[in-house]
């Protein structure tokens, strides 16, 4: 009994060791990150990296005054935004389609919608480039938005079809007996009943359209369609390299929300990360 | 429709009524009845058609071109055979793989002990917020903050000194294999999470009652992970292991802001190949070209492994 109760002590402790670090190993980077955007600039870059830096607003004041941040934020707030409702508008129909309905070719469609994902950003990077020089659309949000919703449409689409996988069919049967047509089924029971897949989806999709740092590379060449991945590219100050702390700053800024609206999904998060495939 | 009236539907007692359409508009619904699925789909499908198909016939065509600004001027297959001869390209194919499946066998090592761990502890919800703040930064924010600590301020290094590990500075940029592991840690550092919280949530849906049988049967915590729930776990770590795959072998943003390729083209990816060779160089047949390889190699990937990953995902 004695040596069971040893071996238990033992195994807890083995777990919160390995844990404990694990969690250390995430939290000291960014706390130190954080550190780098309170600190003044000339504590960033030394020959000695200096450990307690003093407190400082400087990159505060330089992120708002120095570059057009609030046309960043908003650049990138419409852009990802935007792109989530083109997601949604063209998922669901595709989601009810793909879960609810049997037809020839559509476990090839469904998996051609998936295997999108698979796609490399490099791989149609010029031709998407060319495609937007000669519609005049470079250096705009516009573009922006269409490349964010072309993104993520599969995984959204793919979650939403997981979740309305999971709706009894006897829900739908009994307003199709009495004479319901197919897009109010859709509008008024399905809709209603997958929303929190709905939600999972456009948080997952709004990540990944914030985090999208090639195709912003490509498509913003001016402050008129920088988001704020593509601007901590640019936060540069000629001969004086990175401006760290600024970088920090705004590297901060995009994860607060970010974080909060996770954790609010947070029971749903392992699902949404794999389309649908893994149920949490 | 009102909420209240929603959710007396959900408890299924009484349905609601709708009103009959007329009998005309069922004969015509008949025929619709057989599209309508397809309408439901096309507009999607269409929209990524126009930004895969059209994009990929446009690489296939361009490949055959020699594209700089000017005209294109048509030559034939002779950039396939340059490609073929260009050890900057089969470089890159190789540093993806390898940094690819160094960084990709890492995480899911360290993702497996950690959900093991945490799974059934009390606190796994406080561990999962805590894992997961990693992965919630932009990747872009996260290369530059690894640059600083690794290159530029040299805080890694400025510690192990401290520590009394080595006593000059540590040449990251000047070794090739130095700043692999550089990419290749930031990698693990940010997305090692992303492999935790699906491997958790595969391990908390498995059937408590079996590993609690083998417990009281006397089986170790090793004998219960290798023989019980690793082999439960297989369809879900195929599925995480896939997608992960893909966004490793596509990596862009931090080769671009902490080693641009360097040194000696040794971190040079298959994306940052592409980038380079267009949009530096502005020799558009020629990264199409090799975006034309990557796509070819792309399908048949999806073909062979995605496809049997998602489907056994599903069950």
């Amino acid at each position: 009994m004695a040596a069971v109760k040893r071996t238990k002590g033992a195994n807890l402790f083995i777990r919160y060791l390995i844990l404990g670090s694990w969690a250390l190993f995430c939290i000291g980077p960014v706390l130190w990150f954080l550190s780098i955007g309170f600190r003044p600039r000339t504590e960033i870059i030394n020959p000695q990296p200096i450990y307690l830096p003093t407190f400082s607003l400087d990159a505060w004041h330089m992120i708002w005054s120095d570059w057009p941040m609030a046309k960043y934020l908003r650049n990138s707030v419409a852009a990802i935004f935007g792109s989530v409702a083109i997601d949604l508008a063209l998922a669901i129909p595709a989601a009810y389609s793909l879960a609810r309905y049997k037809y020839r070719g559509r476990d090839d469609i469904g998996f051609y919608i998936l295997s999108t994902r698979m796609m490399a950003p490099a791989i149609v990077a010029i031709p998407i480039f060319f495609l937007f020089r000669n519609m005049g659309l470079l250096d705009t949000i516009w573009a922006l938005m269409l490349v964010y919703a072309a993104i993520n449409l599969s995984i959204v689409t793919w979650i939403i079809r997981s979740y309305m996988m999971d709706i009894p069919k006897e829900l739908e049967d009994a307003a199709r007996t009495d004479g319901a047509s197919d897009l109010r089924i859709l509008w008024e029971i399905i809709i209603p009943a997958v929303l929190p897949g709905i939600i999972t989806a456009a948080v997952i999709a709004m990540i990944f359209a914030i985090n999208e740092f090639l195709f912003t590379l490509l498509i913003a060449s001016t402050p008129d369609a920088y988001t704020m991945s593509v601007a901590l590219a640019n936060f540069t100050g000629g001969s004086d390299g990175l401006i760290y702390n600024a970088i920090a700053l705004v590297a901060f800024l995009a994860f607060v929300p970010v974080f909060l609206v996770v954790i609010a999904i947070q029971k749903h998060l392992s699902r949404g990360l794999t389309m649908g495939a893994v149920k949490g | 429709m009102s909420d209240s009236q929603l959710s007396d539907m959900g408890a299924a007692s009484a349905a609601p009524k709708f009103p009959t359409p007329k009998a005309a508009f069922k004969r015509r619904s008949k025929r619709l009845r057989v599209w309508f699925p397809y309408l439901l789909v096309a507009p999607a499908v269409a929209y990524l058609l126009m930004i895969t198909l059209y994009p990929g016939i446009y690489a296939v065509v361009q490949s055959f071109y020699a594209v700089k600004f000017g005209p294109w001027n048509p030559i034939g297959f002779n950039n396939y055979i340059k490609l073929w001869g260009d050890y900057q390209f089969w470089g890159a194919l190789w540093n993806t793989l390898i940094m690819g499946a160094i960084s990709l066998t890492t995480q899911c090592v360290i993702a497996l002990v950690l959900a093991f761990h945490a799974y059934r502890d009390p606190w796994v919800k406080g561990w999962r917020i805590v894992f997961l703040i990693p992965m919630l930064f932009m990747p872009s924010a996260v290369a530059f903050l690894y640059k600083l600590l690794f290159l530029d301020a040299r805080v890694f290094a400025d510690i192990l000194i401290r520590l009394g590990l080595i006593d000059g500075n540590l040449a990251i940029q000047s070794s090739i294999w130095g700043s692999r592991a550089l990419l290749i840690l930031t990698d693990i550092w940010q997305w090692t999470p992303f492999l935790f919280i699906i491997f958790v949530a595969g391990l908390q849906s498995q059937d408590e009652e079996i590993e609690e049988a083998a417990r009281l049967d006397g089986a170790t915590w090793s004998k219960i992970f290798w023989n019980i729930s690793l082999p439960l776990m297989r369809p879900v770590i195929a599925v995480a292991l896939v997608i992960r795959g893909i966004d490793i072998t596509t990596m862009f943003a931090n080769v671009f802001i902490i080693t641009k390729g360097g040194p000696a083209f040794g971190t040079e990816t298959i994306s940052y190949f592409i980038y380079r060779t267009g949009f530096k160089f502005f020799n558009f047949g020629y990264a199409s070209a090799a975006s034309v390889i990557m796509l070819i190699i792309t399908i048949v990937l999806a073909q062979l492994v995605v496809k049997r990953a998602f489907r056994s995902g599903k069950e």
